[in-house]
């Protein structure tokens, strides 16, 4: 018998259901991307009168500006070298926290830290630390004779990015490990005991146990990385104010500078449009090739 | 030309959350709105209280934001039609900007101190008003409230220790970097990380090589490559080069960066303007910035041979404040304006010597220390009347391509040519 259609009454009372998602969906995602893209097509100071360009924008963005294939560069930097320390060094405190060490929720607490203080903050402290003028390290460096200590990590343009890469896996190691601390809680003790007395030695118990039950945790810290990295915005703002000469450029931070410091709205809004496809194209990839199965629990 | 109606749409749901902050208070006679990012809140909150003394019936309610978070609400309200009665403005970009928001300002000026109401400012303060004003506007759209110089200052004690006198030659300032450098103190601190602050080395360094040329090159009546432009940013080059300017300066903020360590003595100089005398009215200042004891400014050195700096300085209007077309009072609001200018909400803002006044006459209600009062005489009554050209260039574009480029010669990216290449480049892209 083959599957009767729902009646128009249940379709109404069906949409009516959806009706408090789909609305704020419509205001606050569709109209303000569809705006965007419509802003972009002008040459407007976010004031005025904007006047057509239609794709000038794109054109010069893809052609002729530096500052925007650096943001792009330094958003594929800052993927990489933070998403996967950031779970590697998680998952490593994460076990030591979780085997029973003395002071182990204490030491927990300091290792997530972090992650609850300002971005503006932690830029303001690290900015110090990494100053080889009085700063922290380099005064570190004049007593030990390390001299790398000393080195200019935010005023030299060819490491400035990676020196706010380390301070972004500081401050964001502690939430990987929280994660990590709850996925392993929840792997039950019968199949880690049953490993033990199949005769695995601890590696393998991590490496062919362990790790794969952490798949979910996995998924959902690299889809919270990607998100991460194409917001990010305070660290960097502060830091180094997406310089030297750009070197430390994202595309948040260049939108931003281009919006209100420049006065080109209709420019940053085409740099928004390039920036929502690129998480529309990552978060497509990660659901098909990853798998959407991502969550805290499994 | 872009829909009207979709600019409002899309600021409408933005602007609704915050309308009923500026609701008017119940019993009040007349409500100012003010929006700015300068002065400070703790300063605006004393002039409010001054003024509204001053003009029983009007009530001012007044938002402070920092200057970032300001532009943003600025536009937003700008296209949301939702304008507060007065707003912060700089010279310039800014005020262009806002203009078609802005009432012209002269008549309220000439209400309360006459047709002559120019001759009540320093001549910078006036002349600054109009930039960028398309031909033929002759209208002011905003009336100055602080203005500035920008010098260098140097710490009295570490040229005492040093025995030095500050350096009004490039050689004399090697001099000063080979004695206090070894010692661990910055012969020019310069927390480079603000592109601002590059910004204010550069315009001194081109004020000192080629004294207004600049402002020709905005104009198109020179090339930002040609020699003069170049040679000033050699200059900037050999001021890292050797090493009078402190290692990793582009890795360090102004604020509060540069400032902890010049206030705690880490500095023989450094290029802040005539704002740094605050520093002085901090809640517990350290001891070199208690009563401005430690500090006092100077010129710039010369560069160029002759032994001695410019007469004149660089400044301009810190800030300006503008009555926008759809103040619900102007009258009212014009009384506030005036009063913040040269009344008793004036007197209030120069107490806190957050910057130096734009009228001429005022003079804060007491001083500290003998040298306090010195470097507040010097200012107002050498080199403020002095100053002729702007601290400021016309275009934001312009302006961060100078800044970029001087980040990149700084950091060995570009030659001081490819530099000021990068600064034509930003021109040329803004005259298509």
């Amino acid at each position: 018998m083959p599957a009767s259609s729902p009646r128009p009454a249940q379709e109404r009372q069906g949409l009516l259901f959806i009706l408090p998602a789909l609305l704020p969906f419509l205001v606050f995602v569709l109209y303000p991307a569809f705006y965007i893209f419509y802003a972009s097509l002008f040459a407007w100071d976010g004031v005025n009168q904007a006047v057509f360009v239609l794709f000038d924008n794109y054109i010069r963005m893809f052609t002729s500006d530096a500052a925007f294939w650096l943001a792009l560069r330094n958003a594929v930097y800052w993927a990489f070298l933070t998403i996967f320390p950031q779970m590697f060094l998680g998952f490593l405190i994460a076990l030591v926290l979780t085997s029973g060490i003395p002071f182990q929720t204490f030491f927990r607490a300091v290792f997530y830290v972090p992650a609850i203080v300002s971005p503006v903050v932690i830029g303001i402290v690290w900015q110090r630390i990494y100053n080889p003028f009085g700063g922290l390290l380099s005064d570190a460096g004049l007593a030990t004779g390390f001299g790398f200590l000393m080195t200019p990590f935010l005023a030299d343009t060819k490491i400035a990015i990676f020196s706010v890469i380390v301070v972004n896996v500081w401050q964001w190691t502690g939430f990987s490990m929280l994660l990590y601390i709850a996925g392993l809680q929840e792997i039950p003790d019968e199949i880690l005991d049953s490993a033990k007395v199949e005769g695995a030695d601890t590696w393998q118990t991590i490496r062919h146990i362990v790790w794969p039950m952490l798949k979910h945790v996995h998924l959902t810290l690299i889809l919270l990385g990607i998100i991460g990295t194409l917001q990010t915005f305070p660290l960097v703002y502060i830091m180094t104010g997406g310089g030297p000469n750009h070197a430390t450029e994202t595309l948040p931070n260049y939108i931003f500078l281009q919006a209100f410091k420049l006065q080109s709205m209709g420019y940053a809004s085409a740099l928004s449009v390039v920036l929502l496809l690129l998480a529309l194209g990552l978060s497509l990839f990660q659901v098909r090739v990853l798998g959407a199965r991502f969550s805290l629990v499994r | 030309m872009m829909n009207k109606s979709l600019l409002t749409t899309s600021t409408f749901l933005a602007a609704v959350g915050i309308f009923g902050q500026l609701a008017p208070a119940a019993g009040a006679d007349q409500t100012v709105t003010f929006r700015s990012w300068s002065p400070i809140v703790e300063t605006t909150e004393k002039m409010i209280a001054a003024t509204e003394a001053a003009h029983p019936g009007i009530k001012i309610e007044s938002q402070i934001f920092n200057y970032p978070d300001y532009i943003v609400d600025l536009q937003t309200r700008a296209t949301g039609g939702s304008v507060p009665d007065l707003i912060g403005l700089e010279p310039g970009a800014l005020t262009q900007q806002y203009r078609d928001f802005l009432a012209p300002a002269q008549d309220c000026a000439a209400s309360v101190w006459g047709d002559d109401w120019q001759s009540k400012f320093f001549p910078l303060a006036v002349d600054q008003l109009r930039l960028g004003n398309p031909d033929g506007d002759e209208n002011y759209y905003g009336l100055p409230v602080l203005t500035q110089t920008i010098n260098l200052w140097y710490t009295i004690p570490v040229l005492e220790d040093a025995g030095l006198e500050p350096p009004k030659t490039y050689d004399e300032l090697k001099v000063l970097a080979e004695t206090v450098g070894p010692a661990g103190t910055a012969p020019l601190m310069v927390g480079a990380t603000d592109g601002w602050l590059r910004r204010d080395v550069y315009m001194q360094l081109i004020h000192n090589v080629a004294p207004g040329l600049i402002y020709e090159a905005e104009l198109g009546q020179a090339n930002f490559t040609d020699a003069p432009f170049v040679e000033a940013m050699t200059w900037w080059k050999r001021l890292f080069d050797d090493q009078i300017i402190q290692p990793g300066a582009l890795g360090l903020s102004a604020y509060p960066g540069s400032m902890e360590l010049i206030e705690a003595g880490r500095a023989a100089l450094f290029p802040m303007g005539a704002w740094w005398q605050q520093q002085a009215t901090r809640p517990n200042p350290p001891p070199l910035s208690k009563g401005l004891s430690g500090f006092a400014p100077v010129r710039f050195p010369d560069v160029t041979g002759k032994g001695e700096p410019p007469e004149d300085l660089l400044g301009g209007i810190d800030v300006m404040i503008g009555i926008t077309k759809d103040a619900k009072d102007p009258e009212a609001a014009c009384k506030v304006l005036t009063d913040w200018i040269g009344g008793a909400g004036a007197q209030e803002l120069i107490n806190t010597f957050n910057d130096l006044p734009a009228f001429i006459g005022l003079t804060p209600a007491s001083f500290e220390t003998e040298n306090q009062k010195a470097v507040w005489d010097l200012f107002t009554e050498e080199w403020l009347p002095t100053v002729k050209y702007a601290r400021q260039l016309r275009d934001p574009a312009v302006k961060q391509g100078l800044e970029d480029a001087l980040a990149a010669v700084a950091a060995g990216d570009k030659t001081p040519e490819e530099g000021m290449q990068m600064v034509q480049d930003a021109y040329d892209s803004i005259s298509k």
